[in-house]
C-alpha cells in the first residue's frame, strides 16, 4: 500500500511525503525535497565569477579567476556531500526499531537505526533555530535511571514541516503506539530535555 | 488571590474552579493574546520577574492568552513551559550588561516577528524601562503595527549624563506607544516628565504581593531582643551605604538590638567592615542571597523592617513585611508614601540621623507595646494590594488599547519628528524606515502565511488542561485566524 | 508481538534439514546459527549441540525445520518435517520454507503450550531478517554492549536488543569450526562450511610473535633499566631532561614499545586494537623517519645545513641589534624615558655580543653535532622532530632571556601600580580574607605612595614596549615550536590501524546496524536485510586515539591573553609533573 501526498514546508518549499505500508507492522515515511536548482545553482556561480572578475580588473591578479574556480566547484562538492539531503527515509518496524536514513545529493547516505527498547517516547518539540520550529524527535531511554532520558534525536533534520503536518502525517499514523505525545506536546527546549511540570518560581 | 496552581496538567481544573464567579467577567468582548517582553525574567529574581510571572497567571486565569519572551539565562534557552501552560521564549539574544540584552535596534526584529506572527499575537506588553529588549519589541511591534503598551518599574533622575541619555531613549520610545502603566502616582509623575508624554495615556496600577505567602508568625520572634529585618540588594540605589551608619550607631545606644540582612550586592563589603571595626559579629547577620521564597522566613524573625532605599517607584518590599506584621521604617522617597498608611509605617529622610530618630520611635513604640498585632496589620495590608486586582486593571488598560488604531507609518515619523526635537527625532524616523525596510525584507523572505502558527498551551482551555487537544484545537486557529 | 527470525544468508541455498540457533524470548526472536542436515540422528545431534553449549555458553537449541524444495515439493517431506517437532521440542517450532522459482519464503511459527487465552494452537506473525554472517561475527558494536563478565560464567547475555543476536554469533564460534568435508557425525550448514577460512602467513606470524615479543621485551627492560640509573637522576640533570621534549618523545616511545612487546595477551579487542594502532604508528614512524635520513645523508645535505645555520643565527642576532637600536631611539615616534631606555638598551645588547661570541665559538663543531643527530631519525620521524623542536629553542635561547627580564619588570610594574592604585583610593588587599578593604593612611605613606605611583606610570611605556616587542619575539618561536610539537602528536596519537580497517573492512567496525526492506508480497512473511553500519571516520579516531604524551594548551584564549598582559610568563614545553598533581 502507498500513498502520496505534497505540501509547503514553513520556508514554503514544495515537500513530497510518500508513505508505503509494507505490512501492519513495518512502515515507511519518505520525504524528499526537489532536486537542485538549476537557477539558484547559476545564480551563485555567477555572482561568485563576477566578483572574481570585478577583483581581477582590479587587481590584474589571474590567481584570482582561477581560485573563484576552485572555490565554486568546492564549494558545490561540499554543499551537495555535506548539505543538500534530496530525500529522508523513517522506516518504522514495531518489535525492532526506527530507521533513519538520510540520502544526500552526492549520493552518500547516512543510517541510524534506534533499538525500540531504546526509544522512550515520540514526541513534537519546539525550539529556536534561527526561526522558531517544531520537530519531531525521538526520546532515548537512560540505562541508568528509568524516569531519564539520556539523549534527544531529531528525526527529520532538513526538511521542517509545519505543526500540524508532523501531527497528522507522521505521528497519528506512524508512532500510534506512543501514546505520550499528545499530553507531552513537549514542555521544553532542546538542552535539558522535557521538563517535569516546573515548580512555581517564585 | 494570586495565582497559585500547582503544576502540571490537570491541576488548573481544580484552580479554575476556586474562582469566585464574580471575578470572571461575563460580558467581556473578546480576549486578547498578548506578549510580554522584558529582559527581565525567572530565573533572575526581583520585582519586575514576578510582577510578570503573576501578571500573566492571573490574566491566563481571565482568559487571556499570554507569552512571555526574554532573552536566554545560561542554560535556559528555548522554550519552557510554566503553569498553566504560560509559554515562555527565551531567546539567544546576547547580554551585554546587568541582565540587559545588546540593542541594536535590528536584529531581533526576525526572531520577535516571526514569534509575534506564529502566536497570532495582538498586544505587545514591554516591562521596565532598563530592558533593552523590551524597548526593541516595542519599536517593532509599532512596525507591525500591533498594539503597544508599556509598563515603568522605576524611577530615575534628571540631571546625570547617563540619566538625561535614557530620558531621551525613553521619550523616542514611548512618543508612540498606545499606553503606558506606572506603579505610583510619584512614578507616573517622574515618567510623563521624564517621557514628556500626554498624562490622559498613563494608568496607575500598583504592585501587588501574595499575602498568602506573606503571614505573620510572632512565635518565631524572640522578645527579649529586639530584630531589626533589612532585606535588599545591597547597592547604592538601596541605601547600604546609610544602613552602614545606623547599624553601629543604634547597637551602642541598645545593648537588646539586631540586625539580620539578606541580600547580595556589591556593597556588601561595607557592611562586613562595620561589623568587623565595632565586633558586632554576634548581632549583626548577614544572610547572603536570599531565595524569594526564603523571605517571608527572615522576616518573620523580626520586629521592625528597615528600608533604606535612596530611590524607589514602588516598594514591594515593605508592603511584604506589612504583610508579615513588621512596623516598617523607610525613607520618604519616590512612590514609598504611597504605598502604604500612615499608620503602618514610620517615613524618614534618607540621612543616617533621621533613619536613627525614626527606628528609635519604632523600638520606644515597641517596648511601650502599643504597637498593633501582626494578625491585625496582616488583615489590613491583605486588601491592599492582589494579583485579581491588578489583572483586572491591567485588563481594562487593554481593552482601551486594543480600540484604538495604531498609528500608521506616515503619522508615526510625523510624530517622532515633531515629539523628539529635531535631531534626535530625524535620526530614530530614519531607523524607524529602515526598520520598515527590514520588515518588508523580512515578509518577502518568509511570507506571514508560511509562518507556522503556534498550538495554544495557555489557559483553562488550552492544550495543557486536555490530553486530546484534536478537534477543538484546530477550530481555535481558525478562529484566531478570522479575528486577525 | 511479531516473531524474528535471523537466518543467515549462507543457508539460503543449503539442503533441507533442522534449523540449529538460539531463542531470545524478551524480544521473541529466534538467532539462527546453521543448518543440520539430513540424513542425521537425533541423538548425535542433541550431543553436538550439548558440546557446543558448555563450550560457548549461550543455549543453542533446534529451533524448526528448513525446507528447500529444489524439485517439485514432496508430501511425504513435509510430513516427515513436521515429526520431527515431536523429537526436537521447542516452543515456538519454526517452519521455514523456500519454495522453487518462487522468491518469497513462507514461515510458519507453531506454538504448542499456547496461552488459553488464545485457544487452538496459534500461529505467531513471522519476520524474516537476513543476516551476513560472517560479518556479524567479525564485527565489533560500538560503544560495546554492557556484556556481563564471561568469566562470571554467565550463560545468558543480558545484553538487550541486537546486541544479543552479535553476541549469539560471536560465541558461537565452536560451531563453525567443522566444515562439509569433515568426517563428523553431522552436517551443518554455515559460512565456513565451503572451508575453514585460514592464512598460512597469519599462521606463522602467530607462532613467531611469542618468541620475538619475549626478546624485545628483555631488550625493552635492559634499556629502561639503564634509563632509571640514579646518573640521570642528578638534580641539574633531571631538570634538563625533563624540559627536553626529544626525551619526553623518547620516554613515551619507550613505554609504547613496552606494551607493544609484553609477553601477556590482550584481553579484550580495544586493547588489542590499541596494541594494533600502536605498532603502526611506530611502524610509519620509524619508516617515515629513515626516508628522512635517506634523504639527509645524500648530496651531503648535512654539510649545507650545517653552512648555513651560523650565518642564519648570525643574521637573527644582527636583526636583534637593529631592533634594539631602535627601541633605543624614538621607535613609532614614541617618546621614552631617556635614560631607563638606555640602560635597558645596553644590557640587552652586551647579551647579544655575548650570544654571537657563544655561535662563533660553536660554529667548527656544528657539522658534527648534526650529522650524529640526523642519525636519531633512524629513530623515527617524531624523535627528529623533537630534537628540530629542542634545537629551535636553543638558538633561540636569548629571545627566551629577554622575554623573561621584560616580562619580570613589566610583572613587577604592574603589581606595583595595582597596589599604589589601591593606596591612592584609600583600600588595600587583604591577605588574609582574599580581598579588598578599605583602611586609612598615614599622610607620609600618601605622599610616598603617590610619588612612586607617579613615577611607575611614567616609566611604564618603555618598559611596556620592551615587554611588548620581546613577547611578540617569543610568540614566534613559541607557534612555531607549537606545531612541530602538533605534528609530533598526531603521528603519536593517530589510531592508523582503526582507520585502514575502516577503510578496507567497513564492517568490522560497526557503530549499529540498518535494515533494507526486501521484496514483499502480501501474504508472505516480510523479508529484511540486515546489513552493517560502518563507524563514521570521526568517531574511528575518536574512540581509538591514543594518548599522546600531553601538551595540549592547559590555558584558553582568554587566560593567555590575562596572563600576557599580566606579564606572567607562559611556556610551551609539557609539565608533565603538574599534570600528575
Amino acid at each position: 500500500m502507498e500513498d502520496k501526498m505534497s505540501f509547503f514546508d514553513i520556508c514554503g518549499g514544495r515537500l513530497a511525503l510518500q508513505r508505503r505500508y509494507y505490512s501492519p507492522s513495518c512502515r515507511e515515511f519518505c520525504v524528499s525535497s526537489p532536486r537542485l536548482s538549476l537557477r539558484l545553482l547559476t545564480v551563485v556561480t555567477c555572482t561568485v565569477w563576477l566578483a572574481a572578475y570585478g577583483l581581477f580588473t582590479l587587481c590584474e591578479n589571474s590567481m584570482i579567476l582561477s581560485a573563484a574556480i576552485f572555490v565554486t566547484l568546492l564549494g558545490l562538492l561540499g554543499y551537495l556531500h555535506f548539505v543538500k539531503i534530496d530525500q529522508e527515509t523513517l522506516l518504522i518496524i514495531d518489535s525492532l526499531g526506527i530507521q533513519m536514513t538520510s540520502s544526500y545529493a552526492s549520493g552518500k547516505e547516512s543510517t541510524t537505526f534506534i533499538e525500540m527498547g531504546k526509544v522512550k517516547d515520540v514526541i513534537i518539540n519546539e525550539a529556536i533555530y534561527m526561526k522558531v520550529i517544531y520537530y519531531l524527535c525521538i526520546l532515548l531511554k537512560d540505562p541508568g535511571e528509568p524516569d531519564g532520558i539520556s539523549q534527544v534525536v531529531p528525526v527529520f533534520q532538513m526538511e521542517i514541516m509545519k505543526f500540524r503536518q508532523i501531527k497528522n502525517c507522521l505521528l497519528s499514523s506512524c508512532f500510534a503506539q506512543f501514546t505520550g505525545w499528545a499530553v507531552g506536546l513537549v514542555r521544553d527546549s532542546f538542552q535539558e530535555g522535557p521538563m517535569r511540570p516546573e515548580p512555581r518560581p517564585f | 488571590m494570586a495565582y497559585r496552581g500547582g503544576g502540571g496538567h490537570g491541576h488548573p481544573h481544580s484552580a479554575a474552579l476556586n474562582v469566585s464567579p464574580r471575578s470572571l467577567p461575563t460580558c467581556r468582548t473578546h480576549t486578547h493574546s498578548i506578549c510580554m517582553v522584558s529582559d527581565f525574567f525567572y530565573p533572575n529574581m526581583g520585582g519586575v520577574e514576578s510582577h510578570i510571572y503573576q501578571l500573566s497567571q492571573c490574566l491566563i486565569e481571565r482568559g487571556h492568552k499570554v507569552i512571555i519572551v526574554t532573552h536566554a539565562y545560561g542554560n535556559r534557552k528555548g522554550i519552557r513551559y510554566l503553569t498553566n501552560g504560560l509559554k515562555v521564549y527565551y531567546l539567544p539574544l546576547k547580554v551585554m550588561y546587568n541582565q540587559s540584552t545588546a540593542t541594536t535596534l535590528f536584529h531581533s526584529l526576525p526572531l520577535l516577528r516571526y514569534i509575534f506572527v506564529r502566536e497570532r499575537v495582538t498586544i505587545i506588553h514591554s516591562h521596565s524601562s532598563f530592558s533593552a529588549m523590551a524597548h526593541d519589541a516595542l519599536f517593532h511591534a509599532k512596525t507591525m503595527g500591533l498594539q503597544t503598551v508599556f509598563t515603568d518599574h522605576s524611577l530615575f533622575g534628571f540631571a546625570d549624563v547617563s540619566s538625561v541619555l535614557t530620558n531621551k531613549l525613553l521619550t523616542v520610545s514611548l512618543c508612540d506607544t498606545n499606553h503606558i502603566i506606572c506603579v505610583s502616582y510619584t512614578s507616573k509623575e517622574n515618567t510623563v516628565l521624564r517621557a514628556a508624554l500626554n498624562p490622559e495615556i498613563v494608568s496607575v496600577i500598583p504592585n501587588a504581593v501574595d499575602p498568602t505567602d506573606f503571614t505573620p508568625d510572632p512565635f518565631r520572634r524572640h522578645d527579649s531582643i529586639i530584630t531589626i529585618v533589612v532585606v535588599s540588594r545591597l547597592v547604592y540605589r538601596k541605601g547600604t551605604d546609610l544602613l552602614s551608619g545606623i547599624i553601629p550607631e543604634l547597637c551602642q545606644k541598645y545593648p537588646d538590638l539586631n540586625f539580620i540582612i539578606g541580600g547580595e550586592g556589591p556593597k556588601r563589603i561595607i557592611l562586613e567592615e562595620v561589623r568587623e571595626r565595632y565586633q558586632l559579629h554576634d548581632r549583626v547577620r548577614l544572610l547572603g542571597a536570599l531565595e524569594h521564597k526564603d523571605v517571608r522566613n527572615v522576616l518573620v524573625q523580626g520586629h521592625i523592617f528597615l528600608n533604606t532605599s535612596l530611590t524607589e517607584a514602588f516598594c514591594m518590599a515593605i508592603v511584604e513585611a506589612a504583610s508579615c506584621g513588621l512596623q516598617v521604617v523607610s525613607t520618604r522617597v519616590g512612590g514609598i508614601p504611597e504605598v502604604l498608611p500612615e499608620n503602618l509605617i514610620i517615613l524618614c529622610e534618607p540621612s543616617v540621623k533621621s533613619l536613627c530618630e525614626g527606628l528609635e520611635k519604632a523600638i520606644s513604640q515597641l517596648k511601650s507595646g502599643t504597637l498593633p498585632a501582626p494578625e491585625n496589620v496582616h488583615n489590613i495590608v491583605k486588601t491592599f494590594y492582589t494579583w485579581r486586582n491588578v489583572a483586572e486593571r491591567t485588563e481594562k488598560v487593554y481593552d482601551r488599547v486594543a480600540g484604538e488604531a495604531v498609528l500608521p507609518m506616515d503619522r508615526r515619523l510625523d510624530r517622532l519628528i515633531s515629539h523628539c526635537g529635531p535631531v534626535t527625532g530625524c535620526i530614530f524616523a530614519l531607523l524607524a524606515v529602515f526598520n520598515f525596510l527590514f520588515l518588508m525584507f523580512l515578509r518577502w523572505m518568509t511570507p506571514d502565511s508560511f509562518i507556522d502558527v503556534a498550538m495554544d498551551a495557555t489557559g483553562p482551555k488550552g492544550a495543557w488542561t486536555y490530553p486530546h487537544p484534536y478537534g477543538r484545537k484546530q477550530g481555535d486557529n481558525n478562529e484566531v485566524s478570522q479575528v486577525r | 508481538m511479531v516473531l524474528k527470525a535471523f537466518f543467515p544468508t549462507c543457508c539460503a541455498s543449503a539442503d533441507s534439514g533442522l534449523l540449529v540457533g538460539r531463542w531470545v524470548p524478551e524480544q521473541s526472536s529466534a538467532v539462527v546459527l546453521a543448518v543440520v542436515h539430513f540424513p542425521f540422528i537425533p541423538m548425535q545431534v542433541k550431543e553436538l549441540l550439548a558440546q557446543v553449549q558448555q563450550a560457548s555458553r549461550v543455549s543453542i537449541a533446534v529451533l524448526g525445520t528448513w525446507c528447500h524444495h529444489r524439485q517439485e515439493p514432496e508430501e511425504s517431506l513435509g510430513h516427515f518435517l513436521e515429526g520431527l517437532g515431536a523429537i526436537f521440542s521447542h516452543d515456538p517450532w519454526l517452519q521455514l520454507c523456500r519454495e522453487r522459482g518462487s522468491k518469497f519464503w513462507s514461515c510458519k511459527a507453531t506454538r504448542r503450550q499456547v496461552p488459553t487465552s488464545f485457544g487452538a494452537p496459534g500461529e505467531d506473525q513471522v519476520m524474516l531478517v537476513f543476516y551476513d554472517q560472517r560479518k556479524v561475527l567479525l564485527s565489533q558494536l560500538h560503544p560495546p554492549a554492557a556484556l556481563p563478565d564471561r568469566q562470571a560464567g554467565d550463560a545468558t547475555a543480558s545484553a538487550g536488543g541486537l546486541a544479543a543476536v552479535f553476541d549469539t554469533v560471536a560465541r558461537s564460534e565452536v560451531l563453525f569450526r567443522s566444515d562439509r568435508f569433515d568426517e563428523g557425525p553431522v552436517r551443518l550448514s554455515h559460512w565456513q562450511s565451503e572451508g575453514v577460512e585460514a592464512s598460512i602467513l597469519v599462521e606463522l606470524a602467530k607462532r613467531a610473535s611469542g618468541p620475538i615479543c619475549l626478546l624485545l621485551a628483555c631488550l625493552l627492560s635492559l634499556v629502561s633499566a639503564v634509563s632509571t640509573c640514579w646518573v640521570f637522576k642528578l638534580w641539574p640533570l633531571s631538570f634538563i631532561w625533563s624540559k627536553l621534549s626529544t626525551c619526553e618523545q623518547l620516554k613515551h616511545r619507550l613505554e609504547q614499545l613496552k606494551l607493544i612487546f609484553s609477553p601477556q595477551k590482550a584481553e579484550n579487542p580495544s586493547q588489542l586494537m590499541r596494541k594494533a594502532n600502536i605498532l603502526v604508528s611506530v611502524l610509519l614512524d620509524v619508516a617515515l623517519g629513515l626516508m628522512l635520513l635517506s634523504w639527509l645523508h645524500g648530496k651531503d645535505r648535512i654539510g649545507q645545513l650545517a653552512d648555513a645555520l651560523v650565518p642564519v643565527a648570525d643574521h637573527v642576532a644582527e636583526e636583534l641589534q637593529h631592533l634594539l637600536q631602535w627601541l633605543m631611539g624614538a621607535p613609532a615616534g614614541l617618546k621614552m624615558n631617556r635614560a631607563l631606555d638606555q640602560v635597558l638598551g645596553r644590557f640587552f645588547l652586551y647579551h647579544i655580543h655575548l650570544w654571537i661570541s657563544y655561535i662563533h665559538l660553536m660554529s667548527p663543531f656544528i657539522e658534527r653535532i648534526l650529522w650524529h643527530v640526523g642519525l636519531s631519525a633512524c629513530l623515527g620521524l617524531t624523535i627528529s622532530l623533537s630534537i628540530l623542536s629542542d634545537i629551535i629553542a636553543l638558538l633561540t635561547f636569548h629571545i627566551y632571556c629577554f622575554y623573561v627580564y621584560g616580562a619580570r619588570l613589566y610583572c613587577l610594574k604592574i603589581y606595583g601600580l595595582s597596589s599604589l592604585w589601591r593606596l591612592f583610593r584609600g583600600k588595600k588587599w587583604n591577605v588574609l580574607r582574599q580581598r579588598v578593604d578599605s583602611c586609612s593612611y598615614d599622610l607620609d605613606q600618601l605622599f610616598i605612595g603617590t610619588l612612586l605611583f607617579t613615577v611607575l606610570i611614567f616609566l611604564l611605556p618603555t618598559t611596556a614596549l620592551y615587554y611588548l616587542v620581546f613577547t611578540l619575539l617569543r610568540l614566534l618561536v613559541v607557534t612555531v615550536q607549537g606545531l612541530i610539537h602538533l605534528l609530533v602528536d598526531l603521528i603519536n596519537s593517530l589510531p592508523l590501524y582503526a582507520l585502514g580497517l575502516r577503510l578496507c573492512r567497513p564492517y568490522r567496525l560497526a557503530a549499529g546496524v540498518k535494515f533494507r526492506v526486501l521484496e514483499h508480497e502480501a501474504g508472505r512473511p516480510l523479508r529484511l536485510l540486515m546489513q552493517i553500519n560502518p563507524l563514521p571516520y570521526g568517531r574511528v579516531v575518536h574512540t581509538y586515539r591514543l594518548p599522546s604524551c600531553g601538551c595540549h594548551p592547559k590555558h584558553s584564549w582568554g587566560s593567555l591573553c590575562r596572563k600576557l598582559f599580566f606579564g606572567e610568563l607562559i611556556y610551551p614545553w609539557r609539565q608533565r609533573g603538574d599534570k600528575q598533581d
